[in-house]
């Protein structure tokens, strides 16, 4: 009975699955409807108004990756439309070496933006939020600059005309066409890319970074395949904007341009396809029915976006988002299913020991931990509890790579783990959770889930940007084991809700379901119980145990005395960053100087 | 086949019905100018006047009865000085309200991207800008320049320097904008053309407090002139007043804009404006004497009665701005407003009187504007917009 | 012309450190870069402008005015962008809502004020000199905000409290200080240093709304090569820019100056994140 219903479960929110990517992909053909007979309802005026909205929007597809996705403050990256249309422009034209056919141009300007999107991109893998924003900018000034300086190639000041594309694209609406064609790929890519692995790391990258870490997301590939991408298409929309201005000079390069780029995107909704493609629309447009405003307008955008920030940080995506209005049931239980573990985990090969030897840090003058020694076996539980500043979560952070121990090692199977490589952990089936849950508030259950199993994806960035079967594959087995993951720990029935809309316990249970997708060979819990009630305790009591069960060894970090007693094989206990008392929960119990220290308290 | 022969019968019909029904129609509708000025944004002071003398031109050609009874109306559309708004304007003018010409862009930025897209469209135009390429009557038919062109512009500065003012040693310094650059480029092998050495060369950013460097610079490589290419008062007003503070007597010769009424509001000493000699335009300067041409005192006199503001501006703009649509008018009055009568017209047009110089074209040249007349004035003697001649153009 | 090179670089060296100084005292008490910083400058000198030579203030009363102004930008940066995103610092919304200001006020600037520069007056009526007002003004406002400010953190209660915020404002709190009182009190003062700034600047800058971007980036520099809320960092790092940025200008001309002002900053940065002062990485987790 019971094999049966979880048989039957994945599939059916497949089916689910189904629907609501019907359901998210119906603005879309409504878009592409529009677009495709615009020609026949639209004059020619607003034609030139609908090509110059495709041609923002290729380069917008592309920076909402970076900003909306994966929240990099990129605001310079006009830098790129300029580079792309002189690289375009300049190579159609023949000013240095004989004239290329446009297309070849504007592929080239591709592979050229694309080199210069990972260039101004990769400061972001150093820099803080406000110094990435800074240098996009002046990386803006500096590519106007230079064209402005490289007479002989960019013309200087007075510029250098488009490129004109050959039939069929020559026409008014033959180059709208291929605008529209361009940008309906753009769109299509890149929603490939958000319901991938990859959207989802980045996503994670950006609102929990350190949850991303912990399931083994490389921000630096990952960010550089995303600053490669987002780069290749601005730099054609660089070539197409040239196209359609006919002739540019380094004035057309406004930082207005690049705002309104940026704030396309904050006003449609971080995390979202449709919502930015909407603000692109939105702000190509809105200047053209309030002419008289026109000079007003970077002042309206800009009241816009504050208004955006302070009152709906969702933007648009948000307002269209009408299935997470209806309300969720109130009397919802969590009631966790430990025998679906064992499908889940499978039988996890002897890993050995995950051993701590006479490990020492200090910070500044405090000595956070002292020479610990620590040995978590698998399929044990292994509890640590001590007082306030007594190094259990130093402890739990020297094993995830966040600190590299002053003295001593932290050795898996007696192989010493390299020193602060946090997201190589991932690899090593190690998982954890956080004292306060790190979770996408914006992404569903499900999704937030399946970040976890983001290193068991076989699929190449490539290969998602272009839903080729390996990624179709790879994310029908995540959803299946996600979906597998939530029952188990009991919350498939709140897998499609947004995950800001959950209660304290169930984002719990919900780092919980992530960290077992790594279907871990050892599993550090920080302070999972707290504020669960003590039924929830004691179900989260069950579900630890059935894990251990299932060969995985668990480290749980507790405050609550009974938990750690119940359910832990052995308890360490820590003061002042040395072990007070080690052994069994019964000898600990009796243990004179915890009694005094600790319990007695 | 069958089509396009019926279409030309059709159109044929319609031109023969239309010659006689021509009146009653026209009675009604009125003519669509179409007109791309930067009203507002960072290099608007132009627009600014320019639109005075259009406004008032298109009120007494209405006044007047109009064009063969139709009136003219304006569809204005401000390009914000931003090239890709001038790319939308245009379209709307050509493809939206299909206008029957277009006036404008007023900055050379943003007619270098409207100047070919109009070319798509078989709109006539006429802009004033100087950039050399803006006017080609190969590439764009249609379109014509009723100003002066950068050779133009530069020439008359490097004759002035080398000529008159008998320098033999230049510094020639631009802010690092599109324009400066490109005139600095350009005015340099002119100037070395005509026997001049440039002994500083130097693009400066505009936001650059201190210019002291680069005069002292200038200074002692032996500069005997000083030729700014900027349309920025503030990088032209530090230049003027880094002169003065370093007590250089040298001139400064250079882009009308030294003498604009913003570079004077920024000057530290009224009296540092001496011996500097802006571009400007003979018909609407004064001679030594102080007296403007009778035409242009006519045009003044009619400014005033029509309480048009001259102190903030520059009187050139606003004859140019006023000249434009009378150009047109003239055009549409005599061969009617189809846009190849109106291009056959001005390609043959001659010495059309204008308060800001007589236009001529050719079917090879439609650069307008007549060489003689762009000339040098002095700066600190403008009154309500206008200049006195600088020495050396002795009538 | 050595010596003309290092007055002005030193003088609008000093007027970065200014806005430096600017930047820092609001992220001491916020944690929070703003985008306003350049804006507030800015605003120093075209109020300057405004009160004094457009109507006529005397220069004490205009000065005072103009500070007054910068610091209600200051609180209003404070209220409007700074306090309803705190409490999600992590997104970093704040980047977006104080850009979104800064927008505001300086398209209000360029379509109220004019969107060319418009003179500055002079403040002293002395004849000009090698070391002129335009120099010594800016190099004085900054010696006086740099003494002023250690005054007030090591011998004032109120700049005990600022620091103690700015240590650990959660801790701050837990004694009971009054931290949105003093963080919006943090602002002000912000504001007062920035407009400072601008008017100390106005007859080298002019007043010219394009200033508050470019004090936005120029002011940031020094900020992030002399560490973040380090002010002597900001200066020395403040002080050197101006001079690189003067000589560069002298030596390879206006275009390629920017770049290579921008080029050291990039690299420098990325060498030492932390910048040229340092200081060690926040604990994430």
């Amino acid at each position: 009975m019971d094999t049966q219903a979880t048989q039957l479960r994945p599939s059916r929110s497949n089916v689910q699955g189904t629907v609501s990517t019907l359901s998210a992909a119906l603005p879309f053909l409504a878009l592409l409807v529009v677009g495709v007979l615009f020609p026949l309802f639209g004059g020619g005026y607003w034609g030139v108004i609908a090509t110059r909205a495709c041609v923002y929007w290729v380069l917008v597809s592309g920076l909402n990756l970076v900003v909306g996705f994966a929240g990099q403050i990129a605001i310079g990256w006009v830098a790129l439309l300029t580079l792309g249309a002189y690289t375009t422009s300049v190579l159609a034209a023949g000013n240095v070496m004989p004239a290329l056919p446009p297309y070849l141009a504007l592929a080239i300007a591709a592979v050229v933006g694309a080199i210069f999107g990972l260039i101004i991109g990769l400061p972001a893998l150093r820099l803080r939020t406000f110094y990435f924003a800074i240098t996009t900018l002046g990386f803006a000034t500096i590519v106007t600059q230079v064209a402005l300086a490289w007479q002989s190639v960019t013309g200087g000041g007075v510029g250098v005309a488009g490129p004109v594309l050959p039939e069929p694209f020559a026409s008014q609406w033959g180059f709208y066409y291929f605008c529209f064609g361009l940008a309906a790929i753009c769109t299509w890519m890149t929603a490939n890319i958000a319901a991938s692995r990859f959207g989802r790391a980045l996503t994670a990258i950006r609102d929990a970074e350190v949850a991303a870490e912990a399931s083994g997301i490389a921000k630096p590939a990952l960010l550089g395949a995303v600053f490669l991408f987002s780069g290749a298409v601005a730099a054609v929309a660089g070539g197409l904007f040239a196209a359609l201005q006919s002739y540019i000079t380094p004035d057309a390069f406004t930082l207005d341009l690049s705002v309104l780029f940026f704030i396309a995107i904050l006003i449609g909704g971080r995390g979202s396809i449709l919502g930015p493609l909407l603000g692109t629309i939105l702000l190509t447009v809105l200047p053209e029915f309030a002419a008289p405003l026109v000079a007003w307008s970077t002042f309206l955008y800009a009241a816009l976006l504050l208004v955006i920030v302070l009152v709906i940080p969702g933007g648009i995506a948000e307002l269209l988002d009408f299935k997470n209005r209806r309300p969720l049931e109130s009397d919802r239980a969590i009631i966790p299913r430990p025998d679906l573990l064992e499908r889940l985990l499978g039988t996890t090969p002897d890993a050995g020991a995950l051993t701590l030897q006479q490990v020492a840090l200090s910070f500044g003058g405090v000595q956070a931990i002292d020479g610990l020694d620590l040995e978590i076996r698998p399929g044990q539980v292994h509890g640590l509890i001590g007082p306030n500043g007594s190094g259990k979560t130093t402890t739990l952070n020297v094993i995830s790579g966040y600190y590299a121990p002053q003295r001593g090692a932290v050795r898996l199977n007696d192989t010493a783990m390299p020193v602060l490589a946090r997201h190589q952990r991932a690899h090593m089936r190690i998982a954890r959770t956080f004292q306060t849950p790190r979770i996408v508030g914006s992404a569903s259950v499900l999704q937030n889930v399946m970040i976890g199993g983001t290193i068991d994806g076989e699929g190449t960035f490539v290969e998602s940007l272009l839903s080729l079967p390996r990624h179709r594959r790879d994310e029908a087995m995540l959803r299946d084991t996600a979906m597998l993951a939530l029952a188990a720990v009991g919350l498939e029935r709140l897998a499609q809700v947004r995950a800001d809309r959950l209660q304290h316990s169930e984002l719990r249970f919900t780092e919980i379901a992530r960290a077992l997708m790594l279907r871990p060979a050892f599993l550090l819990l920080d302070e999972p119980a707290a504020g669960l009630s003590a039924e929830e305790i004691a179900r989260l009591s069950a579900l630890l145990l059935a894990i251990a069960r299932a060969g995985t060894g668990v480290l749980l970090v507790e405050h609550h005395p009974d938990l750690i007693f119940d359910i832990c094989h052995y308890v360490t206990v820590l003061n002042l960053g040395k072990t007070l008392a080690a052994g069994t929960p019964a000898e600990i119990r009796s243990h004179r100087e915890v009694i005094n220290a600790y319990l007695g308290a | 086949m069958s089509i396009t022969r019926r279409q030309v019968l059709a159109s044929g019909a319609a031109a023969i019905a239309g010659s006689f029904v021509k009146p009653a129609i026209a009675a009604k509708e009125p003519i669509l100018i179409g007109y791309l000025p930067a009203l507002t944004g960072p290099s608007s002071s132009t627009g600014v006047g320019i639109n005075r003398g259009i406004q008032l031109a298109v009120q007494e050609i209405n006044a007047g009865g109009g064009i063969d009874g139709r009136q003219i109306e304006l569809i204005t559309r401000d390009t914000q000085s931003d090239p890709t708004k001038a790319v939308n304007g245009a379209a709307e003018l050509t493809r939206g309200q299909k206008v029957s010409v277009v006036f404008g862009p007023v900055n050379s930025g943003e007619s270098l991207a409207v100047v070919p897209l109009l070319a798509r469209t078989n709109t006539p135009q006429v802009h004033p800008c100087w950039v050399d390429s803006l006017t080609d009557p190969k590439k764009y038919p249609m379109c014509f320049r009723n100003a002066p062109t950068n050779q133009q512009i530069g020439g008359a500065a490097n004759r002035y320097v080398v000529d008159v003012l008998k320098r033999k040693k230049v510094a020639v310094i631009s802010d690092t904008t599109g324009y400066g650059t490109a005139s600095v480029n350009a005015y340099v092998p002119m100037l070395k053309a005509k026997g001049a050495e440039v002994v500083y060369q130097g693009n400066v950013d505009a936001a650059n407090p201190d210019l002291k460097p680069e005069l002292l610079r200038m200074q002692s490589a032996g500069a005997e002139a000083i030729m700014p290419w900027s349309v920025n008062a503030g990088f032209l007003s530090r230049i003027i007043n880094t002169r003065g503070q370093m007590q250089w007597d040298v001139p400064i010769v250079g882009q009308t804009t030294l003498g604009s009424g913003q570079t004077q509001a920024l000057l530290e000493k009224p009296e540092y404006w001496a011996k500097v000699y802006p571009n400007n335009f003979r018909p609407v300067c004064s001679a030594a004497d102080g007296k403007l041409s009778n035409r242009t005192d006519a045009f003044v006199d009619r400014l005033k009665s029509a309480k048009i503001e001259m102190g903030d501006t520059l009187l050139w703009w606003i004859a140019l701005g006023y000249d434009s649509p009378r150009m047109i008018a003239e055009a549409m009055k005599n061969v009617g407003t189809e846009p190849e009568q109106v291009v056959a017209y001005l390609n043959k047009l001659k010495e059309f009187p204008g308060v800001y110089g007589d236009i001529s074209f050719t079917p090879d040249r439609h650069d307008g504007y007549p060489d003689d007349e762009v000339v040098m004035v002095e700066a600190n003697s403008l009154k309500n917009g206008s200049f006195r001649l600088a020495p050396g153009y002795g009538s | 012309m050595v010596q003309s090179i290092v007055l002005s670089g030193v003088a609008i060296g000093c007027i970065y450190a200014l806005i430096a100084i600017t930047y820092n005292v609001m992220f001491s008490a916020s944690r929070v870069f703003s985008f306003t910083a350049g804006t507030l400058g800015m605003l120093g000198g075209v109020l300057g402008s405004l009160f004094i030579a457009r109507m006529g203030m005397p220069v004490a009363v205009g000065f005072l005015l103009a500070l007054a102004g910068g610091a209600v930008l200051g609180i209003v940066t404070e209220i409007v962008a700074v306090r309803p995103v705190l409490k999600s610092l992590d997104q970093h919304l704040y980047v977006l809502s104080t850009l979104a200001l800064a927008l505001m006020v300086q398209q209000f600037t360029a379509i109220e004020w004019s969107t060319e520069p418009q003179p500055f007056p002079r403040l002293f009526d002395i004849a000009r000199g090698e070391f002129d007002q335009q120099f010594w003004l800016p190099m004085l406002a900054c010696a006086v905000v740099i003494v002023g400010l250690e005054l007030l953190y090591r011998h004032s209660l109120i700049g005990h409290a600022f620091l103690a915020i700015a240590e650990d404002s959660f801790a701050a709190r837990a004694l009971g200080l009054p931290e949105r009182g003093l963080r919006m009190a943090s602002f002000a003062l912000a504001g007062v240093i920035g407009a400072l700034a601008g008017f100390a600047g106005g007859e080298m800058l002019l007043a010219f709304f394009a200033n508050a971007p470019m004090l936005t980036f120029y002011g940031f520099v020094p900020v992030a090569l002399g560490g973040m809320g380090n002010n002597r960092g900001a200066v020395v790092a403040g002080l050197l820019l101006g001079l690189f940025q003067q000589s560069a200008n002298f030596l390879v001309g206006g275009i390629f100056a920017s770049v290579a002002v921008f080029t050291v900053f990039i690299i420098v940065l990325l060498a030492r994140p932390e910048g040229l002062a340092g200081s060690a990485l926040r604990r994430r987790v």
